[in-house]
């Protein structure tokens, strides 16, 4: 048994679960994302306020504490465009399963910094979340029930 | 790479045309002038009267309410100092008496002319400073459920009780409004010493020590704490969501702190005509009846409680905090209390 349990890591299971698990997220990114659009969320800097609570008792290098005091809250607006519009971005990726890999990257950054500033009472969620971007961009979740697929059999590459 | 940054560029664009497209079909929106309130979140969120006053003064004003959240008045306050010119704060609200000092440190605050004939006796003192402007006003007190305590406590020595072990929930001073004032009302009746002495003995009461006001009330609501430290006109939000609620504030002998919330408005401001008028609805009769039963506080105009819950709260007896530690000094009494909490 113990053998078995070695010999297991030869194991290659199917892409398909993943591939729902990845639509699930997209589908997840997508309300998200729709909710800041149809809300206040470009229009009042909630981002800002909330980041500026918790920037005094962060336990973060003191660069990063500087840009985000000096660049992002200074300039939540642009900021917050930018947020908004890499959440369609993964939401779209996930989705129709394309460039699913350097979103995946993009999806650890914000959840890596949401973890860093926002979490709240959410740490185990942005947690949960990266391990998820990790895992899709290792896989390389697109290649199922996604558009990833006709490149990966035409390109290869590291990026499909 | 290339679609990775052909899809990045895409996406963006899109969202870019449809912002545009929502803009365009609403152009004016957004051309008349912003008034920025900062606030704290209890004031500005929907269950604040952040909401009802923005509603209000839109109607007359021709501008558009901005609110800016913190959750406590530090931050806010710092927030402020920080802003550059062109985003500046027209209005600031929320903070206290202990947090005069700070809000002065590093920031100039314009005169509000204010009509005070008709403010309560209780607020008057403090009309000295005409910077700064109290809009309410609150006693706090240890609030119990009656049914579930036999005796009620009198006074702080009751509180030590051993049937009390474990069943208080106090917030903590270093990021609570609320955990300040005790600490420095304790210091106030009982003098440094014994006040910290007090806290020792204290202790073992203590079910938790709360980030927030919220935290600590929350385990009180959830008949996890039998008592908690709040204000004494929170048995009337507790009736509000309970008809049956058997939620009482304690009278002390020793009298209680009491909290006065002030607003400024500083010389940076951009708007500051309508940083006054809006100031000026905040202080109408109508104004402070909305502050009164959405923050739960007393107004600062006596007749606003007439024929309200919050003119029959018996009187409590409170204590004049006339000496307000500056910066330094708070800053060293809660190092001290953080040094008993860690030897605990």
């Amino acid at each position: 048994m113990f053998a078995s349990f070695i010999d297991s890591v030869k194991y290659v299971g199917h892409l398909f679960p993943v591939a729902f698990l990845r639509i699930y997220m997209g589908y997840f990114y997508l309300q998200q994302a729709l909710l800041k659009f149809n809300g206040d969320f470009l229009a009042r800097p909630r981002l800002a306020s909330e980041i500026a609570d918790v920037l005094p008792g962060l336990n973060a290098p003191a660069w990063y504490k500087v840009m985000v005091e000096k660049m992002v809250i200074q300039h939540w607006q642009s900021f917050a465009f930018v947020v908004l519009g890499l959440e369609f971005m993964i939401a779209i990726s996930y989705l129709l399963g394309y460039v699913v890999r350097p979103v995946a990257i993009v999806g650890v950054f914000i959840s890596v910094n949401y973890l860093i500033l926002l979490s709240n009472g959410s740490d185990d969620l942005f947690r949960t979340f990266i391990a998820v971007h990790l895992i899709m961009a290792w896989m390389g979740a697109g290649r199922c029930l996604g558009f990833d697929y006709y490149f990966f059999k035409r390109r290869r590459g590291i990026w499909w | 790479m290339k679609h990775f940054l052909f899809f990045a560029v895409l996406v963006f664009a899109g969202l870019f045309v449809a912002l545009f497209i929502r803009q365009s079909q609403n152009p004016d929106r957004d051309s008349r002038p912003v008034l920025r309130v900062y606030a704290p979140s209890s004031f500005a969120r929907q269950w604040g009267p952040g909401p009802w006053l923005k509603e209000k003064f839109e109607t007359t004003c021709e501008c558009k309410v901005e609110y800016h959240e913190s959750s406590d008045s530090i931050s806010m306050l710092q927030r402020v100092k920080s802003e550059p010119k062109n985003r500046a704060a027209d209005i600031v609200l929320g903070f206290d008496q202990y947090d005069l000092e700070l809000a002065q440190n590093g920031l100039e605050w314009r005169n509000v002319k204010v009509d005070s004939q008709q403010f309560d006796e209780a607020v008057r003192p403090l009309l000295s400073r005409p910077s700064f402007v109290p809009y309410d006003w609150g006693i706090l007190a240890f609030l119990a459920h009656k049914n579930e305590v036999k005796d009620l406590p009198r006074d702080l020595q009751d509180m030590l009780s051993r049937e009390y072990i474990s069943s208080i929930a106090l917030q903590d001073p270093r990021t609570s409004t609320p955990g300040l004032q005790f600490l420095l009302w304790l210091i106030q009746v009982k003098g440094e010493e014994a006040a910290f002495d007090y806290l020792q003995r204290l202790l073992p009461q203590v079910k938790a020590w709360g980030a927030n006001w919220s935290m600590a009330y929350g385990l009180f609501q959830k008949d996890q704490a039998k008592f908690t430290f709040s204000y004494v006109t929170s048995p009337i939000a507790s009736v509000n969501e309970d008809p049956h609620s058997d939620v009482v504030a304690l009278p002390f002998e020793e009298g209680h702190p009491v909290q006065y919330e002030f607003l400024g408005v500083p010389s940076t401001c951009q708007n500051c005509d309508l940083a006054e008028r809006f100031a000026t609805l905040i202080l109408s009769k109508e104004g402070q009846r909305v502050v009164m039963e959405k923050n739960y506080m007393f107004p600062i105009m006596k007749s606003v409680t007439e024929g309200t819950p919050y003119a029959t709260v018996p009187k409590f007896k409170t204590v004049d905090m006339a000496v307000i530690p500056n910066q330094a000094e708070r800053e060293r009494i809660l190092k001290k209390w953080s040094q008993m909490r860690r030897a605990e």
